[in-house]
C-alpha cells in the first residue's frame, strides 16, 4: 500500500498518508480486525445454530421484505420526484429540492418517535386509517415500511436526478422525428438511460434499510416473529452480553448487504461497458 | 416547440403526487413534533428543554459532534490529498475502507467497537491496565460517532480535487513552495465550499446518530446519554411532551443544516463554474 | 399536374430567441432531389433553419412549404423528414440494428419488412455484421453512417444533416464526403446539410446557400458563388481572399469610387521571375518576394507590391523563386466592393493585348 509508483514533485505525501493510515487504523481497520478475529473463534455449529433459529430467520425475513417493499415504493416515488425536479417548473421547487435531504439530516430517533406517535391507533394519521379501513400502521410490518420509506427517499432521487439532468434533448428529438410519441420516447429512450441510476439508488436504499435501526425500533413494536428486525436481534443479544450470537447474526447481515451492493456493482459495470464501449 | 413540454394534466398530476408524498412523509412528522412538544403549553416546553439531564445530553451530543467533525476533517483532507495528488498502489482498497463505515448497519458498527474494546477483546488487558474506559462511556460514543460519519468529508473533497488535477500544485512545488503553503494557497481555495459542505453533512449525521451510540452508551442516565438517546429514554418512559420537546431542538438544527446545505451547494457550483 | 419545381421552400422566415434575431427573412427554394449546403460561420443560424424545417423549432412568422403544402402546423414526425444530428444522437442502449429499426417499429412495420430494410441499409452504409454492436463500439465514421441509415430507414422525402462531418477526424472526413455525395445522388433524396467549411460545401453540394448573421446572402452553385459573388460577404467568405484598400495604385485598374476596396484571391495573381517568358509581362507590376510557403501541391508566393502584400500561386515545377527576389506580378482581376455592391474588374491590358494577338 505504501509504495509510490513515481516520485511526485508535490510534497506532503508522507505526512498526509501517515495521518490517513493512522486514523483509518484506529477507526476502521483495528475494529474490523477484531471482528474477524472474534468471528474466527466462533464454532461453526454454534454459528449455524444461532442463525437458523426460527426467531432469527424470521427477523431476517422481516428486515429484507420490509426493506424491499419500501425501496420499491421509493424507486417509483423517487423517479417521479426526480422527474418533476428536473423537467418541470413549479412554485416551491427549490424548497422541494432542499426538503428531499431531510431524512439524511433529521436524527433517525426523532423521525422514529414522530412516525410512531402519528400512526398509533390514537395518532393523527393512524386514527384515520384505523377508523376508516381498520388498518393498523404502528407496531405492524406496515409501520416498518413507513419508517423505511422515510429513510430511503433521498437515495433514489439523488441518484436519478443528475442523470436525468444530463440527458441531451437530441435523443428525444431524434426519437420524435422517427415518429415516437412522448410515452414511447420515455419508455424506449429515457428510461433505459436512467435505469442504471434507478437500480443503483434502489440498491443503496435497500442496503441502508436492511441495517436501519433508529427510525424502525419505535414503530415496529418489536414483537418477536412479527415485527422484530434483524438489527434489533443483534441489540437484544448484546444486552444479554451474548456476543457470539450477536456477531453471528451480524455476519449474515453483512453478507446480505455485501451481496446487494455486489449485484449492483456488477450490473453497473455491465451497463457502463455497454455505453463506454470497453466490451 | 418544446418537446419536453408534457401536457399540463400529466405535469400537474406528477407534481401533486410528488408533493403529497413529501408532505405526508416529511412535512407532517415535523409539524407533528412541534405540535406535540407544545401540547402542554410553553412553560412545560421550556421546562422540558432546560431539564438538567436534557442539557447534559445536549452537551454530550455537541461534544461528540465536534470530535467527529474535527477528526473527520483532518482525516478527509489528508485522505483526499494523498488519493488525488499522488500515485500509489492500493488506492482502491483505501477508498473501499474509507467508504465501508456508511454501508454497515449502525448496530453492527456498535457491535464491532464492543468486540474491539470490550471485555472479550485481545486489547482489553491493555486497556484495563491503563484504566482506559471506552465502551459504555464517552470515548465509545465519540468513536462510534466518528465511525458512522467517517467518509462524509473525504467523499465531498475527492471529486473536486480530482477535477482540479495536479497542475497547480506541481507548478507551486516547482517554484519551491512547501506543503503547507501549497495546501493553503493553491488547494484550499478550490475545496473550501466542498469542505464546508462536508462539515455540514457530518454535523447532521453526527448529532443524530442513534443505533451505534445506543449500543455503546450503556444508557447511564445523564452520564452517557446523547440527545437522541435521551429522547428514546423519555419516549419509553411515556414522557411524550419531553421527548418531542427535545426532538424539536434537533428539528430546528436539522432545518438550519438543510438551509446551509442548499446555500453551500449553490456556492460550490458557482465556484466550479468560474474554474471552467 | 403542376410539376413542383421547388420541393422544399422557406418563405420569409423570421425567428427570434428572446432578443436574439436568429433568422431574418430567410427564403429558400430547393428543387426535388437536390443536395444543398447551408454554409455560414458558426452562430449564423444554420442549425436553427434546419431545425425549423424539421419542426423542432417553430418560426415566429413565415411559411415552410413541403411539396406544395404549408407544414408549419404539421408535427416534425409527419413531415417525412430524416434528421442526422450533429453528434448523431444514436441511442446508446440500443444496438445498431435496433437504432436503425427504431422508426420502422414505431410505424408498426412487420418483422420481416423491418429485417429486410435494416439489412438493406446496413449494406448501403457498408456496416454489415455490425448490427449487434452498441454505438460505443463503433468508430466515428461508422456512427455517422449508422445515424444516416437510421434517418433513412422510414423512407423520408427530405434528409437533413447538421454538420455531418464535424465530429470526424480529417482523414475519414474526406472519404465520407465523397461517400455521402454518392449515396445521396444515388438515392435521389432531397437533402440539406449544414456546414461551416466551405471546401465541404463546394465539394459535396449541388447548390450552396451562404448564410450570415441570420440572413441568406446568396444561393447558387459552388461555381456561381465563386465566380460571381453577389454580396461583399460572399466575395470575402468564399475562397482564400485578401483585402486591398488602395487598389487604384495598381496599373490597369480604375478606382470605382472613393469608399471602395478590392478583394483578391491567389488564383487572380501570376508571379514570374524576371525574364521568365510569360504572357502579359509588359503589363506586370514589380514586387519583392517576402515569403515562399510550400502548400504541398503548389507554392504560395507572398509579394510586396505598392506597399501591399499579395499572394500568388505557382507550380512546384516552375523555376524556383527566392525570398528577396524582385519578380513580375500580374493581376488578372479584382473584386471591387462598393458599399453593398460587387463589381468584378478585369485587368485592362487583357483586352488590349488580346487585340494585339
Ligand atoms: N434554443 C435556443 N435558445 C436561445 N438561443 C439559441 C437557441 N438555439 C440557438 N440559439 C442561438 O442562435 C444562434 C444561432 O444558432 P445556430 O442556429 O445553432 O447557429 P449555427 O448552427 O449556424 O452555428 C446562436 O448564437 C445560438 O446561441
Ligand atoms: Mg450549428
Amino acid at each position: 500500500m505504501k509504495q509510490k509508483k513515481t516520485k511526485s514533485v508535490i510534497p506532503g505525501f508522507g505526512l498526509s498518508f501517515g495521518v490517513t493510515l493512522t486514523i483509518l487504523s484506529i477507526v476502521v481497520l483495528i475494529p474490523l480486525c477484531s471482528l474477524v478475529v472474534f468471528s474466527a473463534r466462533l464454532s461453526p455449529s454454534e454459528f449455524l445454530h444461532t442463525i437458523t433459529t426460527t426467531r432469527v430467520l424470521k427477523s431476517y425475513w422481516i428486515s429484507i421484505s420490509t426493506a424491499f417493499v419500501a425501496s420499491a415504493i421509493n424507486a417509483a416515488m423517487g423517479l417521479i420526484l426526480a422527474w418533476i425536479l428536473v423537467r418541470y417548473e413549479f412554485p416551491g421547487k427549490r424548497f422541494v429540492d432542499g426538503l428531499i435531504e431531510l431524512p439524511f439530516a433529521l436524527p433517525t430517533a426523532v423521525a422514529g418517535i414522530a412516525l410512531t406517535h402519528m400512526t398509533t391507533t390514537q395518532g393523527w394519521v393512524g386514527k384515520i386509517f384505523y377508523d376508516l379501513f381498520r388498518i393498523k400502521i404502528a407496531y405492524t410490518p406496515l409501520g416498518i415500511v413507513v419508517a423505511l420509506i422515510f429513510i430511503g427517499i433521498p437515495f433514489v432521487v439523488r441518484s436519478v436526478q443528475p442523470v436525468l439532468e444530463k440527458i441531451d434533448i437530441q435523443y428525444e428529438e431524434a426519437a420524435s422525428l422517427l415518429g415516437a410519441t412522448r410515452r414511447e420516447t420515455f419508455w424506449k429512450i429515457i428510461f433505459p438511460e436512467i435505469l442504471p441510476a434507478l437500480i443503483s439508488g434502489f440498491s443503496l436504499a435497500f442496503a441502508r434499510c436492511i441495517g436501519e435501526y433508529g427510525s424502525v425500533v419505535f414503530i415496529s413494536g418489536n414483537i418477536p416473529y412479527e415485527t422484530e428486525i434483524a438489527p434489533l436481534m443483534i441489540m437484544s443479544k448484546l444486552q444479554e452480553y451474548d456476543y457470539a450470537s450477536a456477531t453471528s447474526i451480524a455476519l449474515v447481515m453483512l453478507a446480505i448487504a455485501f451481496v446487494i451492493l455486489s449485484v449492483n456493482a456488477i450490473l453497473q459495470s455491465m451497463v457502463s461497458k455497454r455505453v463506454s464501449g470497453i466490451a | 416547440m418544446n418537446l419536453r413540454k408534457d401536457s399540463g394534466a400529466l405535469k400537474w398530476t406528477l407534481i401533486i403526487i410528488g408533493e403529497l408524498f413529501l408532505a405526508l412523509f416529511l412535512i407532517l412528522p415535523l409539524v407533528f413534533i412541534v405540535r406535540t412538544s407544545l401540547e402542554k403549553g410553553l412553560a412545560v416546553y421550556f421546562k422540558s428543554i432546560t431539564d438538567q439531564y436534557a442539557v447534559k445530553a445536549a452537551f454530550l451530543t455537541i461534544k461528540a459532534t465536534i470530535w467527529a467533525v474535527v477528526v473527520n476533517t483532518i482525516f478527509g483532507v489528508c485522505a483526499a490529498w494523498c488519493i488525488t495528488k499522488f500515485a500509489f498502489h492500493g488506492k482502491k482498497i483505501l477508498s473501499t475502507f474509507i467508504d465501508l463505515p456508511v454501508t454497515v448497519s449502525p448496530i453492527i458498527a456498535g457491535l464491532i467497537y464492543v468486540l474491539t474494546f470490550g471485555r472479550q477483546s485481545f486489547l482489553f488487558p491493555l486497556l484495563d491496565r491503563w484504566d482506559i474506559e471506552i465502551i459504555f462511556a464517552t470515548p465509545g460514543i465519540i468513536l462510534a460517532t466518528i465511525f458512522v460519519t467517517f467518509p462524509f468529508i473525504s467523499r465531498e473533497l475527492i471529486p473536486v480535487l480530482t477535477a482540479q488535477g495536479t497542475d497547480e500544485e506541481e507548478a507551486a512545488a516547482l517554484m519551491g513552495a512547501k506543503t503547507w503553503t501549497i495546501f493553503r494557497t493553491v488547494t484550499l481555495p478550490h475545496i473550501k465550499w466542498a469542505l464546508l459542505y462536508g462539515v455540514v453533512l457530518c454535523t447532521a449525521r453526527a448529532m443524530g446518530e442513534f443505533g451505534a451510540v445506543s449500543v455503546l452508551s450503556g444508557h447511564l442516565r445523564g452520564k452517557t446519554n446523547t440527545l437522541p438517546l435521551y429522547i428514546e429514554l423519555l419516549y419509553q418512559g411515556y414522557d411524550f411532551t419531553g421527548a418531542f420537546a427535545a426532538s424539536s431542538l434537533l428539528v430546528v438544527l436539522t432545518i438550519i443544516i438543510l438551509i446551509l446545505r442548499v446555500w453551500l451547494e449553490g456556492r460550490g457550483n458557482k465556484d466550479a463554474d468560474i474554474r471552467k | 399536374m403542376t410539376v413542383n419545381a421547388n420541393y422544399l421552400e422557406l418563405r420569409h422566415i423570421e425567428k427570434r430567441f428572446g432578443d436574439f434575431h436568429v433568422s431574418k427573412d430567410v427564403n429558400l427554394s430547393i428543387p426535388k432531389g437536390r443536395l444543398v449546403a447551408l454554409l455560414g460561420s458558426s452562430g449564423s443560424g444554420k442549425t436553427t433553419i434546419l431545425r425549423m424545417i424539421a419542426g423542432l423549432e417553430t418560426p415566429d412568422s413565415g411559411e415552410i412549404v413541403i411539396d406544395g403544402k404549408v407544414v408549419n402546423d404539421v408535427p416534425g414526425s409527419e413531415r417525412g423528414i430524416g434528421f442526422v444530428f450533429q453528434s448523431y444522437a444514436l441511442f446508446r442502449y440500443l444496438t445498431v440494428y435496433d437504432n436503425i429499426a427504431f422508426g420502422l417499429r414505431l410505424k408498426k412495420a412487420s418483422k420481416s419488412e423491418i429485417d429486410d430494410r435494416v439489412h438493406e441499409l446496413l449494406k448501403l452504409i457498408n456496416c454489415e455484421g455490425l448490427e449487434k454492436r452498441f454505438p460505443s463500439q463503433l468508430s466515428g465514421g461508422q456512427r455517422q453512417r449508422v445515424a444516416f441509415a437510421r434517418a433513412l430507414a422510414p423512407n423520408p422525402q427530405i434528409l437533413l444533416l447538421d454538420e455531418p462531418f464535424a465530429a470526424i477526424d480529417a482523414k475519414v472526413r474526406l472519404e465520407l464526403r465523397t461517400w455521402l455525395r454518392r449515396m445521396i445522388t444515388q438515392l435521389g433524396i432531397t437533402s440539406v446539410f449544414v456546414t461551416h467549411d466551405q471546401d465541404e460545401a463546394i465539394e459535396v453540394a449541388d447548390d450552396v446557400v451562404v448564410t450570415n448573421a441570420g440572413r441568406v446572402e446568396q444561393t447558387g452553385t459552388p461555381r456561381e458563388l465563386y465566380v460571381n459573388p453577389k454580396t461583399p460577404f460572399v466575395a470575402q467568405f468564399i475562397g482564400n481572399t485578401a483585402p486591398i484598400d488602395n487598389y487604384d495604385k495598381f496599373q490597369f485598374f480604375d478606382s470605382v469610387g472613393p469608399e471602395t476596396r478590392a478583394i483578391i484571391r491567389p488564383e487572380f495573381v501570376s508571379v514570374s521571375k524576371k525574364g521568365e517568358n510569360r504572357q502579359f509581362v509588359k503589363s506586370a507590376e514589380e514586387g519583392v518576394v517576402e515569403d515562399v510557403v510550400f502548400r504541398g501541391s503548389s507554392l504560395e508566393i507572398k509579394v510586396r507590391v505598392h506597399d501591399v502584400v499579395i499572394s500568388g500561386v505557382r507550380s512546384v515545377n516552375d523555376p524556383i523563386i527566392e525570398i528577396g527576389e524582385t519578380v513580375d506580378v500580374f493581376i488578372y482581376r479584382l473584386i471591387i466592393v462598393d458599399g453593398e455592391k460587387i463589381v468584378l474588374q478585369e485587368n485592362k491590358s487583357l483586352r488590349k493585348e488580346s487585340v494585339v494577338i
